[in-house]
């Protein structure tokens, strides 16, 4: 009996970081209070547009999952968004929130789409070459912001944002420039501001073939960056050492950890995993195979969020991953049946509260016990710190 | 000068939390034009007076009178409206705001920045506390932050000002500078000045009268010219009597030094053989303040030795500093003869000292870890083989250590958070020890224990001093070095300024030493 439960525990722990509590059975229950009251204000909001909520919930169904190929749209979206989340998880262990993925997506994307077009190589070399390069372009675009900090004290929060806007410029400089990525013109006709296709070659494998599902390599690199991350920072050397530095850098230092340089390269690994994102994203069908100035289309945002809702643990963000992944390939699917698209995205925010309010609504009733706890059983804490001077 | 009524009298002043008896029928009378200096060591009940005359704290029984009259200070607005002003020892100034914003925070009405800075210039010049109104508080030095405290305080024209600790933050220069604008206050404007300070230096050279605090209750007053820093010393630490007493009440009576059994031999005045631990000159500076300066000590293997103090006298940098926290701006530390380098984090741990810091939550333990990755997670090499931890090895070895050092916890999964003080102070002593260190450091190793757990405490570092280890006993508390120590290092504004055997530690010599003042 204590065998198996020891047994179920340390599953519990090792897959999912979760530590089973009472609070996690309060979490459990205010969220599901939560998407309901989320479920009835958009089924409100639909109607008020002059939509039919069944209609629009029947759209979104048929968009995602109803079909095969629906599903395979579904899991194109959700492989960069959970390898985006599962890299948010890494630089929020160590305690440096890193809100730049959507920048650190595009230079993936470019990375990747450099390397496919300009070097000469078989497909597959240059696909893998190409994902590897993004990898490091990513790493390098958020390591820029730990340098910032180091260097002059910049706040990572706000340097990993700006960045994003540095790196949309890049991206609309590089698809504009004719001897850099824009695709060359036509004869008498202007040329556009995006790359050529990336050949067929270099493009991300599926398994299956239309209209039955198709399974992207990318999920499958997803999936397994997801594990990894998940073993290295409950199994791990490195993964402890982070939860230190992100739990009390100064405990942290004192038993050997380098600190800065810990807390910098989980940054840049955050980057890393976003450009990898990028690059999945580009050699996949719903990236259009081709750099634009839109390509990461949020994705970066998303698949912070999801991180967010998963509250940075990175098996539970694949379920979530999965969940924006509907809504992105149902919400499109339900913006071609007239409901105006900005709705889908006021419901994905809607549902971001409702799975993130709950746990810090807990933690604000479980500090207040505490307080009204320690104010109830005795004025010694106070008495101490007056005697004490 | 007006001295028969006093400008403010305490009488009777009684004040206890729970148990604690902070302030036990104190009497104070402050004349105007008077500095009144208040002495006492930590926890005389110093700051829980100063507390209760400014309606910060409720008094459990005494009268409170203002120039005779019996007043209710039951809130701090009540004591600015009677004129009492103070300036704290931690300054509160908000740091990124100019210093006319700061000195006008908590007034009502609209803001008028010239009238403002002309009222900080005007207020400035009559007491000589020169500051520019425009400056941001975050680029002033220490001392003239202290300004913009007086400053803000002295506006408001209390006709008693209260300093708590003023110069434990400035310069030599600051502080002479600080007391000839006291005189200035109280011989032009016929102020009343109450100075609480533990530096007897201070005490003599600036005040009129000395009231000395010991364990809440007056022990002495007088007129300061008709007294000695000497006499001053010895009543604010004199309880030599009280000791042995104490100390065999918490089941730790003191081991006889006169007769010492081979056995104890080891811990016996001054062992031979090379120092386990030595500091040379070690200085660290904070904003052109040495808060350590020119540290030198050495302690041997087997032996305890204390390092006495006041807080605030530079121990909590040297905490860091062997936590691997703080880089010593010069100076060396060598362990077992070889100085080792502490610019590296995890060093001096390396090199074989364990510490107990002195607050264990800010760099102790992790709160939100559990018992068991608290009780590894210096000792990583032990729980992984190559860069994988085994959950096996970790949960041996804390099952190991919360047995063998009695730490009572829910389970080896729970938070440290989840743990009584003394359960965690104990994990914190058990993963410095399960090192095999050659050196242990304990700051403060039993604030906020109750008594069981300081007990407890008491004779786990004597164990691991008689197995050899050398210990550095970082303390405040007068019995807790006593009772352990065989020599007795006193630290006063980051120096050495004594060390004394515990045969030869006199409450005299030690207040003299405590008090800056060699003896």
């Amino acid at each position: 009996m204590s065998a198996e439960r020891t047994g179920v525990s340390l599953v519990r722990r090792t897959m999912l970081g979760l530590q089973p509590s009472r609070s996690g059975w309060q979490i459990a229950g205010m969220s599901a209070v939560a998407v309901v009251i989320v479920g009835a204000l958009s089924t409100l909001l639909i109607s008020s547009t002059g939509s039919s909520p069944t209609a629009a919930l029947h759209a979104l169904y048929t968009g995602s999952i109803a079909s095969q190929a629906a599903w395979t749209t579904t899991l194109l979206y959700a492989a960069p968004l959970l390898i985006v989340a599962a890299g948010s998880c890494i630089s929020s262990r160590s305690g440096a929130f890193n809100i730049g993925q959507e920048g650190q997506v595009l230079i993936g994307a470019l990375a990747v789409a450099a390397v496919t077009l300009k070097l000469q190589l078989a497909g597959w070399a240059l696909l893998v070459i190409g994902i590897c390069v993004a990898a490091l372009a990513g790493g390098f675009w958020a390591w820029l912001s730990s340098l910032m900090y180091r260097i002059s004290g910049v706040n990572i929060v706000v340097s990993t944002l700006l960045m994003t806007f540095v790196a949309q410029q890049l991206i609309s400089y590089a698809v504009n420039t004719s001897w850099f990525l824009q695709e060359p013109s036509v004869a008498g006709i202007a040329p556009l501001p995006e790359s050529k296709q990336i050949a067929t070659g270099s493009q991300l494998r599926s398994f299956g073939s239309y209209p039955n599902l198709q399974l992207s390599v990318g999920l499958i690199l997803a999936l397994a960056l997801t594990v990894a991350v998940a073993v290295t920072m409950t199994r791990t050397r490195w993964g402890f050492r982070l939860k230190m530095v992100g739990l009390n850098p100064l405990t942290a230092r004192h038993a050997g950890v380098r600190v800065a340089a810990l807390g910098g390269l989980a940054l840049a690994i955050s980057g890393a995993f976003a450009g990898i994102a990028g690059a999945v994203l580009l050699t996949s069908p719903v990236g259009n195979f081709r750099l634009q100035p839109g390509v990461s289309s949020n994705i970066g945002w998303d698949g912070l969020l999801v991180a967010l809702v998963a509250r940075n643990r990175p098996i539970v963000a694949v379920p979530f991953a999965l969940l924006f992944g509907i809504l992105r390939s149902g919400g499109n699917f339900l913006s071609s049946t007239g409901v105006p698209p900005f709705l889908v995205d006021v419901v994905k925010g809607l549902l971001v509260l409702a799975f993130v309010a709950p746990p810090a609504l807990a933690d604000i009733l479980k500090r207040r016990a505490a307080t009204r706890r320690a104010s109830a059983s005795g004025r010694h804490a106070p008495a101490l710190q007056g005697a004490a001077a | 000068m007006d001295s028969s009524v006093p400008a403010i009298e305490l009488r009777g002043i009684t004040k206890s939390y729970g148990s604690v008896v902070a302030c036990d029928a104190v009497d104070l009378a402050v004349h105007q034009g008077e500095i009144h200096g208040l002495l006492g060591e930590n926890g005389a009940g110093k700051s829980t007076l100063m507390k209760v005359l400014l309606g910060l704290v409720q008094r459990d029984a005494g009268t409170i009178l203002h120039h005779a009259d019996p007043v209710e200070i039951d809130s701090p607005q009540a004591a600015v409206a009677l004129g009492l002003g103070m300036v704290h020892q931690h300054f509160s100034l908000i740091e990124p705001l100019r210093v006319w914003e700061n000195v006008i925070l908590g007034d009502s009405g609209r803001i008028d920045r010239i009238a403002a800075c002309t009222q900080v210039e005007e207020v400035g010049r009559r007491y000589g506390l020169p500051i520019d109104p425009m400056a941001r508080v975050d680029q002033l030095s220490a001392g003239e932050r202290q300004r913009v405290e007086l400053v803000k305080c002295l506006r408001r024209d209390p006709s008693v000002l209260i300093l708590d600790e003023p110069t434990s933050v400035l310069t030599q220069a600051e502080s002479i500078e600080l007391f000839s604008v006291l005189r200035r206050v109280v011989q032009q404007e016929n102020r009343a000045v109450i100075l609480i300070s533990h530096k007897l230096a201070e005490i003599t050279a600036a005040t009129d009268h000395v009231t000395v605090l010991r364990k809440g209750a007056v022990a002495f007053h007088s007129r300061t010219a008709e007294t000695t820093p000497q006499e001053l010393a010895r009543q604010m630490v004199g309880r030599d009597v009280s000791l042995r007493a104490e100390a065999a009440a918490l089941g730790v009576l003191p081991v006889e030094r006169t007769s010492i059994t081979p056995a104890a031999g080891i811990d016996a005045g001054v062992p031979a053989g090379p120092a386990a631990l030595s500091f040379h000159s070690l200085s660290v500076q904070v904003g052109g303040v040495a808060v350590l300066d020119e540290l030198s000590l050495d302690v041997r293997a087997g032996e305890i030795v204390g390092l006495y103090g006041v807080e605030g006298n530079g121990q909590s940098t040297l905490g860091d500093v062997l936590s691997g926290l703080i880089v010593p701006t010069s100076g060396t530390i060598e362990l077992g003869g070889v100085a080792v380098d502490a610019s590296g984090p995890g060093a001096l741990q390396r090199a074989g000292l364990g510490i107990v810091p002195e607050d264990r939550h800010r760099s102790g333990v992790v709160l939100d870890m559990s018992v068991a990755e608290n009780l590894t997670c210096k000792a990583l090499d032990d729980i992984s083989a190559r860069g994988f931890l085994s959950r096996r090895k970790m949960y041996a070895i804390a099952r190991r250590l919360t047995a063998e050092f009695n730490i009572i916890a829910p389970s080896l999964d729970a938070p440290v958070r989840s743990l009584s003080g003394g359960n965690q102070q104990r994990l914190v002593v058990a993963r410095e020890l399960s090192a095999n260190p050659t050196v242990l450091v304990a700051a403060q190793p039993t604030h906020g224990l109750d008594v069981g757990a300081i007990e407890d405490m008491y004779l786990r570092l004597r164990k691991v001093a008689s197995s050899g280890v050398a210990v550095l006993l970082i303390s405040t508390e007068l019995e807790e070095v006593m009772a352990l120590c065989s020599r007795i290092a006193v630290i006063s504004s980051g120096r050495i300024t004594g060390v004394l055997s515990t045969g030869e530690a006199t409450a005299e010599r030690l207040g003299m030493l405590v008090g800056g003042i060699a003896a």
